[in-house]
């Protein structure tokens, strides 16, 4: 359904990508952070949709994979240096990160899978505590102390310009996975899998393969974008970024985007981000009730995200029983 | 040995608690095949509503259990028949997780609006008794939550057992068709049962809030140990409830005096995920079959 | 009526009506940014620091009528938002602030804050002075614009080991109990060092987990390994926990000393006559006898700020305003409001205000001698400084006579 218009996206994703290199010149660094962020959380939801929103196996815990990811960064370039300055250096150390989070998923992987709906759900989120309270309480670890990383920004670029791009960088790259993996046969698989496991597997689909490799990337992904995170902060405990609302966060972005779309994700945390970061920034109180307000009003009024809503992709969802 | 005795006494005690805590989580989760994140709220807020009658009112925590539940009971029926009824019915029953988690963030922020921020403990008469058995000590607070706890939860297994609307319940949790089509009022029984699931919530709270502090901010935790339970015990029975409290309590009581306090949250999620993998419908069992 | 003289009477029509608008652009005012946790779970402490700055800027603004700097006359202003403890809302939060051009920045709660904030206002050449992050990783570095008017965490149990080696009987064994976060474990550190260079034994070392929901395990280990204090480095809330267990499981130690938590009035509220004898550290007492300019002595801030505000008095409102009067003794002392000279003031200040002796030591932090912690007990319902004696109202109590005692 695409072919006609592949020009024209390739068009648009090269004047995407220009604008996108370009912003910085016409920003002020305020702005830049809030790209930055963005960039950031719509990697992550692009990462958690291959699994969550492709397969249909909504993970509670990524935030696992991020502090994985930045854990194990930290813990490389604190042990063995990141090898070379600037941004050389932290090549290794997030490969770390990245290559940690995809094996642990790996590990728990087989067993975790055979679980479904809610019950994989509630694995996932214990899963996650698990790997917050181990790396908090576990004294070599340092959860509860902090650790460190060396500002891996290249002399004479400011930190939040640099990570821009970084983030920048990564998203694209995550969107490129989901749109590749939308159009090979592991893509229909992860969909027949999502539709009907049972039948997808009857008719010789290997669901526990594909299941497991939609797993494990996801977790990569979002390891890669976890060590990032902890070369923006610097310095981190187990909480900044062990964090719930990550966790949720994934989700939530895909849900008011478009669950299981190419380009939901991306929306959905344009979306929240630009509410909660800029528009309700200076609403202290509250702020977090209007956020849950807006997150609760979403699945309300638009259940199958914006894309949806806007009638672009009028795919069928499947029909689920149980409530009311 | 007494120090083994008194770790298994403290894991009771606390287990008792918890498995209050957890049981009108379990109900719902059993009966409408929600999971509630606003279950620690509710806690909370019977909590808050506890140290409110104490202090205003001098109400003991262990009277006060019967209003707060009025309260918390209306709450909970009009909170499933508004939101939670329009996101089941709208979106998914995995849509209804974001949703009641989106609910609680707003609840919390209201309550910390209202009560602030600042840690807060009730401090009964009997606050700072104990109970010795040769060497081994028992706070009276402890005790009587424990007390409180269990006689809930007789009332409550008593209840489900005996009466029309235990019945109404459990035929809704097996077949909500068929017991729709027997002439039941599905919806209505819906909304008793989050009703009734918000009122424990509330009367764990009181008793909770006379045993250690609390703010707002520690609502996650009780949502946590909620989800536990349950996963442990067995879905949508008291007794799964009590079950999965006990063991959650032992398994901390063990964890803290033999690893290391710290560890306990730990081990306890390590528990989880072995049991989701084990068994995932919890030692006893879903108490309403294998229809969902 | 000639040319001249319309000119003339046009000129000074027209001086008279912008009189009003230069009157007020006289006011200037002086912006502090920064973020604190509103919400959340640092959220208690936050809103003590939050309402310290605010009886800072009130005070200048309403008592003093502004404040001078350079012959010129400013009002205060904050424009501060709340973090919720969320270290990417705080960075970039602040970048907005640092991209408005705000020059002084006061400081969150919590180190996991304020750590990456100070990085951003570091980088961008802005100051900031703080009275929320303790961890020796803000000032060791290499930041020069970063004040925090706390020493940092390794060196602030040098005070209360002075104190155990003071005391008869002389203490020769403690236990320490913290909580896994950078606060209470790099107290607890400190603590630990500091004993054990004082030739004290560290009987247990016992790290909780962030929730604490029970401790009764934890003392029976205390029963079972009596030591002389007990030191207890943990939050509010967890210390609560503590005490109220052990009192009701009668673990009786001589001394039970927790850094946070006896301060607060849901301790002593919680407690009653269970508090008397429990040993805490202060940063600031209304009763010790330091005064100076801004706000008078320390009995006159704390009327000052319970005429205005009704939150319970802490020290950390003390703390936070203390941020503010360093920041104006420092730009009038500089005679300047430009952010080097105000950087080179600050490094250099040495003054006396409520808030006691105000010095910061090369690297930032609160100098240790000057501004660490006082120690304090209960005694009769009301805390009083034991310790150091320079300060002292009180003698201390020890060993606290057993908790059935009490009550």
């Amino acid at each position: 359904m695409t072919r006609p218009a592949r020009p024209l996206a390739v068009f648009a994703a090269l004047v995407a990508a220009v604008a996108v290199a370009l912003a910085p010149e016409a920003l002020g660094p305020f702005h830049i952070r809030v790209l930055q962020f963005f960039f950031f959380s719509a990697a992550l939801a692009t990462a958690w949709n291959l699994l969550g929103g492709y397969a249909g196996y909504w993970s509670f815990g990524h935030m696992a994979f991020i502090g994985i990811g930045a854990f194990a960064a930290a813990h490389y370039a604190m042990a063995f240096g990141g090898g070379g300055a600037g941004p050389a250096s932290m090549i290794a150390p997030v490969a770390v990160g990245a290559l940690s989070a995809g094996g642990v998923a790996l590990v728990i992987a087989y067993p975790l899978l055979r679980l479904r709906g809610i019950y994989f759900a509630i694995a996932m989120l214990g899963v996650s505590q698990i790997a917050a309270e181990l790396t908090n309480n576990v004294g070599v670890l340092k959860g509860g102390i902090g650790v460190f990383l060396p500002s891996p920004t290249p002399a004479g670029m400011p930190p939040e310009r640099f990570f821009y791009y970084l983030f920048a960088v990564l998203l694209g790259l995550c969107l490129l996975i989901a749109w590749a993996i939308r159009r090979t046969r592991f893509g229909y698989a992860l969909l027949a899998i999502r539709e009907d496991e049972d039948t997808a597997m009857m008719l010789g689909v290997a669901t526990e393969r594909w299941k497991i490799a939609a797993f494990v990337l996801s977790a990569t992904l979002t390891g890669t974008a976890g060590a990032i995170y902890g070369y923006s902060l610097g310095y981190f405990t187990t909480y900044s970024v062990f964090r719930l609302d990550f966790s949720l966060n994934m989700i939530v972005f895909c849900l008011i985007g478009g669950i299981g779309t190419l380009w939901g994700p991306t929306i959905g945390a344009a979306l929240l981000l630009f509410l909660t970061q800029v528009l309700l920034s200076r609403f202290l109180d509250v702020h977090l009730m209007i956020t849950g307000a807006l997150v609760v009003a979403t699945v309300l009024l638009m259940p199958g995200g914006i894309l949806r809503a806007v009638g672009e992709l009028p795919r069928l969802r499947p029909k689920r029983e149980g409530g009311t | 040995m007494d120090l083994f005795l008194q770790t298994a006494l403290n894991g009771l005690v606390l287990g008792g608690i918890f498995s209050l805590a957890a049981v009108g989580f379990s109900l719902i989760f059993g009966v409408i095949g929600i999971v509630n994140l606003t279950h620690g709220v509710f806690v909370v807020a019977g909590a808050y509503l506890a140290l409110v009658l104490h202090d205003s009112f001098g109400i003991d925590p262990l009277i006060g259990v019967l209003p707060i539940g009025a309260v918390l009971f209306a709450v909970g029926y009009a909170y499933q028949r508004t939101i939670i009824h329009w996101a089941v019915s709208r979106a998914s029953v995995e849509a209804s997780l974001v949703v009641t988690f989106g609910m609680a963030m707003v609840f919390r922020n209201l309550l910390q609006l209202w009560f602030g921020p600042d840690v807060q403990a009730i401090t009964p008469s009997y606050g700072f008794q104990s109970v010795a058995i040769g060497e081994i000590r028992i706070d009276v607070v402890r005790l009587a939550a424990l007390g409180a706890s269990m006689v809930i939860l007789l009332a409550l297994a008593l209840m489900l057992a005996r009466t029309h609307f235990g019945r109404a319940m459990r035929a809704v949790a097996q077949q909500p068709l068929a017991a729709s089509l027997c002439g039941l009022d599905v919806r209505r029984i819906f909304g008793l049962t989050f009703g009734m699931s918000a009122a424990l919530a509330g009367a764990s709270g009181a008793i909770i809030g006379i045993v250690q502090p609390f703010s707002a901010a520690t609502e996650v935790a009780w949502t946590l140990n909620a989800f536990v339970v349950v996963v442990l015990g067995g879905i949508g029975s008291p007794a799964g409830a009590l079950i999965g409290g006990l063991l959650l309590g032992l398994i901390n009581a063990f964890t803290a005096q033999y690893v290391g306090p710290a560890l306990t949250q730990a081990m306890m999620f390590l528990v989880l995920v072995g049991m989701l993998l084990l068994r995932p419908q919890g030692i006893l069992g879903a108490a309403y079959g294998e229809t969902r | 009526m000639d040319r001249r003289t319309l000119l003339k009477t046009g000129a000074a029509a027209g001086a008279l009506l912008a009189a009003p608008r230069l009157a007020r652009a006289e006011a200037k005012t002086i912006t502090f940014g920064g973020s604190v946790p509103m919400t959340g779970k640092a959220a208690e402490t936050g809103l003590n620091v939050l309402r310290g700055y605010e009886t800072a800027v009130k005070f200048v603004n309403e008592e003093m009528g502004g404040v001078e700097i350079g012959g010129e006359t400013y009002a205060l202003e904050l424009q501060l938002f709340d973090d919720a403890s969320d270290p990417t809302r705080a960075a970039t939060l602040i970048q907005r602030q640092v991209d408005e051009g705000i020059g002084f920045f006061l400081g969150s709660f919590g180190s996991a804050i304020v750590l990456p904030t100070c990085s951003i206002t570091e980088a961008a050449g802005r100051i900031m002075v703080q009275a929320g992050g303790g961890s020796d990783l803000i000032f060791t570095q290499g930041r020069r614009r970063v004040f925090g008017v706390f020493p940092r965490a390794s060196r602030q149990f040098v005070s209360s080991v002075n104190m155990f080696e003071a005391l008869e009987p002389p203490v020769k064994t403690v236990s320490i109990i913290h909580t896994n976060d950078p606060f209470s474990q790099f107290q607890a550190d400190g603590a630990r060092q500091s004993c054990a260079a004082a030739g004290i034994e560290v009987l247990d070392f016992i790290a909780l987990p962030a929730e604490v929901s029970d401790v009764s395990n934890v003392l029976s280990t205390i029963r079972a390994n009596t030591p002389d204090v007990l030191i207890c480095t943990t939050h509010d809330q967890t210390s609560i926990l503590i005490a109220r267990q052990m009192i009701s499981s009668r673990t009786n130690v001589p001394m039970l000393y927790q850094t946070l938590g006896p301060q607060t009035e849901a301790y002593r509220k919680t407690l009653g006559g269970y508090a008397d004898g429990v040993v805490t550290q202060t940063y600031w007492d209304e009763e010790a006898p330091f005064s100076g300019d801004w706000f008078g002595s320390a009995g006159d801030f704390a009327a000052y700020y319970r005429a205005h505000f009704d939150r319970e008095l802490a020290y950390h409102m003390a703390s936070g305003a203390v941020c503010i009067v360093s920041y104006l003794q420092a730009a009038r002392n500089a005679g300047s409001l430009e952010l080097d000279a105000v950087r080179d003031a600050l490094a250099a200040l040495d003054f006396r205000c409520f808030y006691g002796p105000v010095r910061f030591t090369e690297d930032g932090d609160g100098d240790a001698a000057l501004m660490g912690p006082k120690l304090m007990q209960h005694q009769d319902g009301e805390l009083k400084i034991v310790s150091p004696p320079e300060s002292a109202a009180a003698e201390p109590i020890h060993p606290a006579p057993p908790w059935r005692e009490r009550a």
